[in-house]
């Protein structure tokens, strides 16, 4: 079980978080509307769960759903003034959103710490070790260390979050509403047209995707047990934008792979760790003049299905 | 005190308008957001300040030092970045704003392989240098990057109004492929445009560590951030917009620090956006309804 040590559950763990992220921008994309502000809502969603549990004693699943909600309401309010804008205007404007909001979360030190943030806050493993020990259990039954228990023990709570998110927006793509979605994406004016209620959809679209943020933020505030204003600035909005870029924004697998890929790249090139990021730039520009639908689209999808049930490609 | 908040706040907005020149010409001829600006600026900056602080070198010579790193990074930048990118079907406007993202990731690395995380002392000599008039302290740095950047708009607006190349750039941003059909040579304009605007980038970077007295591989950011928040104040592709906005940014942030809480500083730009955008979504100086700008 030497494999199974706290640093490469972390890893995953995050690979998973950031899925979460990657989808939650995939969400708004599919309508078209490119938001730059899921830093912003994760940062809601982080920091409403972080000061609920540590100020208020709620338990964390609590938490995590009014941390989401919330940021799925500020969602709404954000997205029915940009359902005026479009295009860079909107992902400038909704970056400005995000950079207010730390603006904010900095200066009511009151409430939020300030630039020091939230620590101390409950970790799920822990809880759950406590929990169970309780109960009379002791990860020692299993063959694992406590830390290797509670960093396992995260990891599948995320796994479970993350699946159950992909299959509903899997799903979602192909009920009424994904359909809803994808006409409003190719033409807005036809989609409306067509009788679609273009307003309403691109509304629910954004504030599905801050809501995904805010419950990422939720579920990294408890995996992490520390939050500060410098988790959710600019950097870590590109990058959740990038996670649907490079892994490809046609299809959910895209984010969702491209979470994972550029979650392991940075880790895996710690060895070089001086120049990893200098790679991880070279890395985009190469993926956008090669492949600038990012590496999952749709033919990719037909591709693997096709040679998965033997017919030659 | 007012008369005095006033010139810094001038000073500052003329640098931000500087640096918002750089991005709002190349949104006005390709249509993109070039996110590596901030760090071409920020490299025009350290340049600035090597020269200075290891050669001793008097500033002109920064000046060009750092507008011949800048331009050939702007070079760099249209040949491998952008260049591959365009006309290729299926690449959508995100892939350049991807590609210039990876260009700013990789130069904010590189910069901090070379210069640290720390800050550097950017030292002029006539830093100390002011003179009084009436009830007022004028510092001749601030004469200085005021001139400078006033000459730089000036010949900027001539350029593009009263030059042959100019009027070749104004229709190059009008419609690329007319422009091309009546003969003028795009790519070469594209190349022009974005070796311009770095080299405007450089200059503003040596002002800043004029006008600040330190730089560190952080400034390219928020000043950055900042340049693309003036451009959507004022107009995007409006050179004009770019302009006004950056002075009236520079001195509503000097006002508030001053009268107000210095904690909001960094986020008055975004309030600002996110006001006109719902006002006048099209910015201050913007086209009105420009659908094909979109």
């Amino acid at each position: 079980m030497e494999w199974l040590n706290p640093y490469h559950l972390q890893v995953a763990s995050f690979m998973l978080i950031n899925a979460i992220l990657g989808v939650s921008i995939y969400v708004t994309l599919s309508t078209g509307q490119l938001s730059l502000g899921n830093a912003g809502f994760m940062g809601i969603g982080a920091y409403t769960a972080a000061l609920l549990s540590t100020q208020h004693q709620v338990p964390i699943p609590v938490g995590i759903l009014a941390g989401s909600l919330l940021a799925g309401a500020a969602g709404i309010l954000v997205g029915i003034p940009a359902l005026r804008l479009s295009g860079v205007y909107l992902a400038i404007a909704t970056l400005g959103f995000g950079e207010v909001l730390r603006a904010v979360l900095i200066n009511w030190e009151s409430l939020t710490g300030g630039a020091v943030g939230v620590a101390a806050i409950p970790q799920m493993g822990r809880v759950i070790l406590a929990w169970a020990g309780d109960r009379g259990f002791s990860p020692e039954s299993l063959g694992l260390q406590s830390n290797q228990f509670i960093s396992l023990a995260v990891f599948l709570i995320l796994l479970l979050c993350t699946i159950l998110t992909v299959a509903f927006f899997l799903r979602l793509s192909r009920s009424r509403v994904g359909r809803a979605y994808a006409a409003i994406r190719l033409d807005e004016s036809a989609a409306s047209a067509a009788g679609i209620p273009v307003t309403y959809y691109k509304v629910l679209a954004f504030s599905q995707g801050a809501l995904l943020s805010g419950f990422a933020g939720a579920l990294f505030a408890h995996a992490t047990s520390f939050v500060s204003p410098g988790d959710f600035t600019y950097h870590r909005a590109v990058e959740i934008l990038v996670f649907a870029v490079f892994g490809g924004s046609e299809h959910i697998f895209g984010p969702v792979f491209g979470a994972a890929f550029l979650t392991v790249v940075p880790e895996a090139l710690r060895s070089i760790s001086d120049y990893r990021y200098i790679l991880y730039g070279l890395l985009l520009v190469l993926m956008m003049v090669f492949r600038p639908q990012g590496v999952i689209d749709p033919a990719l999808l037909r591709r693997v299905r096709r040679s998965g049930k033997g017919t030659p490609a | 005190m007012f008369l005095e908040q006033m010139i810094n706040g001038i000073t500052l907005g003329s640098i931000y308008a500087i640096v918002a020149l750089g991005y709002t010409l190349v949104f006005g001829v390709l249509d993109i957001i070039n996110m590596a600006h901030g760090e071409i600026f920020m490299f025009g900056a350290f340049v600035g300040m090597l020269i200075v602080s290891k050669t001793g070198a008097p500033l002109p010579v920064a000046f060009l030092g750092a507008i011949a790193v800048t331009a050939a990074m702007g070079l760099l930048l249209e040949r491998f970045a952008l260049r591959p990118l365009r006309g290729r079907p299926g690449a959508s406007h995100l892939a350049s704003l991807i590609s210039t993202i990876g260009v700013s990731i990789l130069l904010e690395n590189v910069a901090h392989k070379i210069f640290g995380a720390g800050n550097h002392i950017f030292e002029t000599t006539f830093a100390d240098i002011g003179f009084r008039v009436g009830p007022v302290t004028i510092y001749l740095v601030q004469v200085v990057i005021l001139l400078i950047s006033l000459l730089l708009m000036a010949g900027l607006a001539l350029w593009l109004g009263r030059t042959r190349s100019g009027k070749a750039l104004r229709a190059t941003a009008e419609n690329l492929e007319t422009a091309g059909l009546l003969g003028v040579d795009t790519n070469r304009m594209i190349t022009a445009t974005v070796v311009i605007a770095s080299a405007m980038g450089g200059i503003a970077g040596v002002l800043v560590g004029m006008a600040f007295n330190y730089i560190n591989n952080q400034i390219g950011l928020s000043m950055g951030l900042k340049g693309l928040a003036i451009i959507i104040f004022g107009g995007m592709g409006s050179v004009y917009g770019a302009m006004a906005g950056g002075l009236i940014l520079g001195l509503s942030e000097t006002f508030v620090v001053a009268y107000g809480s210095s904690g909001y500083r960094d986020a008055i730009a975004f309030i600002a956006i996110i006001v006109i955008l719902l006002i006048k979504p099209q910015g201050l100086f913007g086209q009105a309804p420009a659908e094909a700008r979109r």
